[in-house]
């Protein structure tokens, strides 16, 4: 759920009377870029990714144009190019021109919220442009502050201060920064950068902080975001089809946090609380499907909904279907296995049979009635499985699920196919 | 800005010890008291707290109460209202939606001065919110535990509050020791302090700490109040990557970490809450990093490389935690506070093979789960056969559905067509026990119905009679002689049934057929041994049991009765045989023990239905229909006797499988047709919430009064099509391939007659085209010669096994003749309706040519054989819906009906 870029940044900006860059989107004409590259002397050419993609610049995708044959010999060379930050991978779809801003300073500015302060803390130098991390420590503000109160003036001109800030920069920024507090805490954000802020000097020398590039991120669990009307399709790359079908789900009751860790799985772990989640995802590596959080005590339809959903999507493929949680506090196992039983049923009902080995480990109230469904829906359907309450390891089940796999790899699954009668489907 | 609290810290702090998070003196408002999860888990904390929660808001339900085991908790509109009330607090729990839980925190921050402690266990809140209630709960000095957690809870005070730490037995999980939890997860936080316990560690405090990204109490803190807790000798802490809390924690006692989600650092993208993603310098990397700097490690805990220090130790799965625990204890001359109460390895409490050979690692055998589970699983194993939930099955079934692609219906998964393989008597169980079964299982079928069937002298015989003199339908007429067949007459067969599953079960017989089992335990049961019994020699008891010996069936039931040293009732030997029949599904829970309960009864009313179509001459004291009673029971197919009974005379080998054929694909259509609308309609009506109201036999009148002329299925129009083709044919024999007839020139005739027909229609300006019975479907059209799939199978099947059908042949000689003439612009399918109609004519039509039969004899047979089929589909649309329906959940709301004028 971020935004990087000044497309958007610059909409959002205006909600804070912030002044940014002129800005045209891919579809600019010719025209409007050849004016724009003579009203600024000199355009800059950026790819247009989805989310949050940071480091560009370093990463030579950032094109400068001063006549408009470069500039659309830059337009092509960035409209789809690809761009590899740490794990992540994006593709650029369209470029933004940007008309350059003449500055002799440029400032970095960000408001996030700090674990080590447990506050909305602002970073801020006047030595910005580049990361922040290759800066020295004494060059960079870090300052939390009071949210009842939000981001003061007094603030920024005491950072401003500390960092020894060149004394034209202050007043102007301390007008104009605080505004980006009402920005940040009113519209669901969790992170709001700009770097940089170029300080653009008027005819009589008066600086004016001009944004130049916009990083945010919203909070999902905040609804404040939806009052800025951003179009969908700007968070949609985050998600699959399933993990967008599963969160429709989403509610304040119960989790139903999801996705994808290996499209080519082969255990499908419906998994509860949060650490039972990590511990999983982690032992089971790439074997596992799907990375999940179902606790929270999730009522009968709605686990039942999201277990369609994943049998939907990834039954077929699996070999183990592996239900894990720790000795739950007040999910009612009774419902929750109910739920996922009855999904089974159906699913096999209307979908036919797969071949399939259920393994569970789990703990809580009504412990034995529930792990009593699975049983009766296992033994119905025909499949092996192996049932353990809480007084078994959580990383032996989870081993044991492993060796599952291992051998309905190596056979197992042909072994179950012809008990129920069917294809071994191949798995993927 | 921020009040001076305990410790040197640069915000808040107010709990200087652990003992002092959770204690008897607390007082607690809990915020939503009758929410969903509140009103759940406050009771269970509020008992084992011995009665901390003094109220409870829920705005607008002011006067409502929680009942709890230790008195009603009064709920107020708000937390004003209640302190008007003159209750106090100290501690503010709040369950309030995310939306809601920052106003809930100035409200009790607000309202009470006495307020020390907030609980947040709401998830999801925004971090707006989350960096507001921070500095709130700074403003006025209040400790603020979550959110997103499952509050705390202190083994030695025997207090909880907020969530629900140890669950709905927190007594089971939490015995007093000597160790602090601190956990960002709160499902983990109960299952570490039950992994210390198996190892022989109890606790002191335990806190969930949530792990949003604002944790309001957390590591540093913890420390700090862990160190000026006398009780805690260390503590175990376990944490998810994100957030700086752990590095700025100052521990002065043991402590084993346990961090995970490293995996995290291979997403590709910011997942979970906090988003913590590699590459920040708080993943779990670098707390584990963090962690190995405070202990003096360089490496992670496991029990095979035990790296630990007398500061801690640093594992990265859970179960490690007890072993590293012990290891650093040890390392500060500390044991364990308890015998340790059990082992961590597999014991899988359920499980089974279902008859595949598993490797040995994977072959665990099933383990005794320890008190109270234990008795909870004896009392399941005690419960026999399946349990279905129930749910409004309007529209509904688990018994049959239709594929919409190839219209073909499937009974329990069996498709019609597959079925239409089977002889009727394998039909009888797949409809009520979802399996076709065996050649033993078709025997034991055929004995049942065919003590059924004979109703000589019966009041059934002549309502029957009389309602087929009246003129009545086949339908109306088999309803007559059914309505008789009331609960009564299978009420004490039922209960014999319900005392073998009994004693059987009890016995531990599995295979219903091993005949040759030790049956010691059974035969002490006297009681049992007292209903199967019959004062007098029962001549229908021995001449079933003749039956059986003489088809040679196995039964292990059968057996027990032979064992008796008196006489056995008939009731007894038709409950032995369904029990065999059922014993399988209902060990394997396909079943319920309510349907197997049900089976003599349904065995008495299938008998009858075929019974009663027979003309009332046809049954005589010493036989039915020309098979004498040894007969019956002993050899005869129950196809074979139910061709005889509606045709009155014997089949060739052909005629009774295109009557077994006939009757497989009629079985099912899928719960939307009428038929199974009424039968379902009739269990709906009675209640199938409780069961032992609902008349069977009403059921089957449900499905019978739901069928009639107009039913397509029953192929009569068909068949009076065919007859005027064929009338004057001169046709002999219609399974005689040489049968002499031009199809072709019939075929061109009718195409003729149809299409002048058509075209006059439409000059007409009518719409309203007379269809040819038989020929088209709305799914299978619009390519240029179109099959229905049910068709092809049928005329697969019998040209496989050589047979002959000259009403089949026109039929599709006839739409190719359609198409040549013109008169359609494609070639039509030719559809199940004429398959049936061709299979029908053929069994009936040398009778009703040598004028044996008349047009409406012909007709009630053609309607009966539909009758038999639907009977046994409705059955299975009955017991499905008695097992599984509601109370009147066949009915339309009346928002959903219209009125016409």
């Amino acid at each position: 759920m971020q935004i990087t870029g000044m497309l958007h940044g610059s909409r959002l900006l205006q909600f804070a009377d912030f002044p940014t860059a002129e800005i045209l989107g891919p579809d600019a004409s010719e025209e409007a870029i050849k004016d724009l590259i003579e009203r600024h002397g000199s355009v800059f050419i950026k790819p247009l990714f989805k989310g949050g993609v940071g480091k560009k610049g370093k990463a030579g995708l950032i094109g400068r144009a001063k006549d408009l044959k470069t500039a659309l010999a830059e337009k092509e060379r960035l409209y789809f190019v690809e761009h590899r930050h740490g794990n992540q991978v994006a593709k650029a779809n369209g470029v933004t021109f940007e008309g350059a801003v003449p500055a002799e300073h440029e400032v970095y500015f960000s408001i996030t919220d700090s674990t080590e302060f447990r506050a909305p803390t602002m970073t801020l130098t006047h030595m910005g442009g580049v990361d922040i991390e290759e800066l020295d420590k004494a060059q960079i503000a870090r300052i939390p502050f009071d949210p009842l109160t939000g981001l003061k003036a007094f603030v920024v001109a005491n950072a401003l201060a500390d960092i020894g800030a060149p004394k034209q920069v202050i007043s102007p920024l301390v007008q104009h920064l605080p505004r980006l507090w009402e920005l940040y805490h009113d519209f669901g954000m969790n992170t709001l950068e700009l770097n940089p802020i170029r300080m653009r000097p008027d005819r009589r020398g008066r600086l004016t902080p001009v944004a130049c590039d916009f990083k945010c991120g919203f909070d999902r669990d905040d609804p404040r975001w939806h009052r800025l009307n951003l179009p969908a399709h700007l968070f949609a790359a985050d998600y699959s089809d399933f993990e967008q079908e599963i969160n429709q789900l989403r509610t304040h009751q119960g989790q139903s946090d999801v996705y994808v860790i290996n499209d080519q799985g082969t255990i499908l772990a419906p998994t509860f609380g949060g650490g039972a989640n990590s511990l999983v995802t982690e032992m089971l590596g790439d074997d596992a499907i799907i990375s999940s959080d179902f606790g929270g005590n999730p009522p009968y339809e709605k686990m039942k909904s999201v277990a369609s959903i994943c049998f939907k999507h990834w039954l077929r493929q699996s070999n183990v279907l592996f239900i894990i949680g720790g000795k739950s506090n007040n999910t009612d196992i009774f419902e929750t296995f109910r739920a996922m039983a009855d999904a089974l049923r159906e699913h096999f009902g209307t979908h036919g049979p797969t071949p399939l080995y259920v393994v569970v480990g789990r703990g809580g109230p009504n412990l034995v009635r529930g792990m009593g469904v699975l049983r009766d829906t296992c033994e119905a359907l025909g499949l092996p499985y192996r049932l353990f309450g809480f007084d078994s390891a959580m990383s032996e089940v989870v081993d044991y699920a492993r060796e599952v796999n291992e051998w309905m790899k190596a056979g197992g699954r042909e072994a179950v196919a012809a008990r129920l009668r069917i294809a071994p489907t191949a798995t993927v | 800005m921020y009040q001076q609290g305990a410790g040197d810290f640069k915000y808040y702090v107010g709990i200087s010890s652990l003992a002092q998070i959770a204690t008897r003196d607390d007082r607690v408002c809990v915020l939503n008291i009758l929410g969903g999860e509140s009103s759940e888990v406050t009771p269970v904390g509020h008992a084992w707290s011995g009665g901390n929660v003094v109220f409870g808001t829920s705005p607008g339900r002011r006067g409502q109460v929680l009942e709890t085991e230790l008195g009603n908790i009064p709920v107020y509109n708000s937390v004003r209202e209640g302190l008007d009330d003159g209750h106090r607090f100290n501690c503010g729990v709040v369950y309030l939606p995310p939306s809601a839980a920052r106003d809930g925190v100035a409200e009790l921050i607000r309202v009470n001065p006495e307020l020390k402690k907030i609980f947040i266990i709401t998830e999801k809140i925004s971090v707006h919110d989350a960096r507001e209630i921070r500095a709130m709960g700074q403003q006025a000095g209040i400790d603020i535990f979550g959110a997103n957690c499952l509050g705390v809870a202190d083994s030695w005070n025997q207090v909880r509050i907020g969530g629900a730490l140890g669950g709905d037995h927190p007594g089971d999980t939490l015995k007093r020791g000597s160790i602090a939890i601190l956990s960002n997860s709160g499902g983990f936080t109960t299952t570490i302090a039950q992994y210390l316990r198996m190892a022989g560690w109890g606790t002191t405090t335990l806190v969930s700490s949530g792990k949003d990204v604002y944790i309001h109490y957390a590591a540093p803190e913890f420390a700090f109040a862990l160190a000026n807790d006398a009780r805690s000798k260390a503590a175990v802490l376990y944490c998810e990557p994100g957030g700086y809390y752990e590095r700025d924690a100052d521990f002065t006692k043991p402590v084993v970490a346990c961090v995970v989600g490293r995996w995290k650092a291979k997403l590709t993208r910011a997942v979970g809450h906090a988003g913590a993603m590699a590459g920040g310098h708080d993943d779990a990397a670098a707390k584990e990093q963090w962690f190995k700097d405070k202990f003096g490690v360089d490496d992670i805990f496991t029990p095979e490389h035990p790296v630990f220090s007398a500061k801690g130790a640093l594992v990265t799965n859970i179960a490690h935690i007890p072993a590293a625990l012990t290891a650093v204890m040890r390392a500060n001359a500390t044991l364990p506070d308890f015998a340790p109460e059990g082992t961590m390895e597999l014991k899988p409490w359920f499980g089974s093979n279902m008859g595949l050979t598993l490797p040995a690692p994977l072959d665990l055998p099933v383990v005794e789960s320890p008190e109270p589970y234990r008795s909870q699983v004896a009392l399941l194993a005690k419960q026999v056969g399946a349990v279905f939930p129930r749910e409004a099955l309007k529209d509904a079934s688990g018994a049959s559905q239709m594929d919409p692609a190839t219209q073909v219906s499937s009974l329990y998964g069996t498709r019609v067509l597959e079925a239409a393989c089977l002889p009727l008597e394998a039909n009888v169980s797949l409809a009520l026990l979802r399996e076709a079964g065996g050649e033993n299982d078709r025997k034991l079928v055929n004995v049942a119905l065919g003590a059924s069937i004979n109703l000589y002298g019966s009041p059934e015989l002549a309502a029957a009679q009389a309602a087929r003199e009246a003129g009545n339908a086949p339908n109306s007429v088999l309803s007559a002689a059914i309505s008789i067949v009331g609960p009564r007459r299978a009420e004490n067969a039922g209960r014999i049934v319900a005392a073998l599953i009994e004693r059987f079960a009890e016995a531990g017989i599995r295979d219903a057929l091993a005949e040759e089992v030790d049956l010691t335990a059974v035969h002490a049961d006297t009681a049992l041994a007292i209903l199967v019994s019959s004062v007098e020699p029962d001549p229908r008891a021995l001449a079933m049991l003749a039956g059986l010996e003489a088809r040679g069936t196995r039964s292990v039931f059968v057996r027990y009765l032979r064992d008796q040293p008196g006489h056995v009732s008939a009731d007894a030997v038709l409950a032995a045989i369904t029990t065999t029949l059922a014993w399988g599904p209902l060990m394997r829970k396909r079943v319920s023990r309510l349907t197997v309960e049900t089976l003599p009864w349904w065995m008495r009313l299938f008998g009858t239905v075929i019974g009663a179509s027979a003309q009332s001459e046809a049954h005589r004291p010493d036989g039915f229909n020309g098979f004498a009673t040894a007969d019956l029971l002993g050899r005869a197919s129950i196809t074979e006797v139910a061709y005889h009974a509606l045709l009155g005379r014997a089949p060739e080998a052909s005629d009774l499988f295109a009557f077994q054929t006939l009757v497989g694909i009629l079985l099912t259509n899928g719960p939307g047709t009428i038929s199974a609308q009424g039968a379902k309609g009739a269990v709906s009506s009675d209640g199938p919430e409780t069961p032992q109201r609902v008349q069977l036999n009403k059921a089957l009148t449900g499905f019978l009064s739901h069928t009639g002329y107009a039913h397509g299925g029953n192929g009569f129009e068909g068949v009076q099509f065919l007859i005027e083709q064929f009338r004057d044919s001169g046709l002999q024999d219609p399974a005689d391939p040489a049968h002499g007839v031009d199809l072709k020139a019939l075929a061109r005739r009718y195409a003729e007659d149809y299409g002048r027909y058509k075209a006059g229609a439409k000059s007409l300006g009518s719409l309203d085209i007379r269809k040819i019975p038989g020929v088209n479907h709305p799914v299978f059209k619009d390519k240029p010669v179109n099959l229905d799939p049910r068709e092809v199978f049928i005329r697969e099947l019998m040209e496989g096994r050589g047979e002959a059908n000259v009403f089949h042949d026109f039929y599709r000689v006839l739409v190719q003749v359609l198409r040549d003439t013109g008169v359609s612009r494609t070639v039509y399918c030719v559809n199940i309706d004429a398959v049936i109609a061709a299979l029908l004519l053929k069994l009936t039509w040398q009778p009703w040519r040598a004028g044996e039969i008349s047009d409406s004899a012909l007709e009630a047979a053609a309607f009966s054989i539909f009758l038999y089929a639907r009977m046994l589909g409705c059955a299975a649309e009955a017991d499905d819906h008695l097992n599984r329906g509601r109370n009147m959940d066949t009915r339309t709301v009346a928002s959903r009906c219209r009125f016409v004028s």
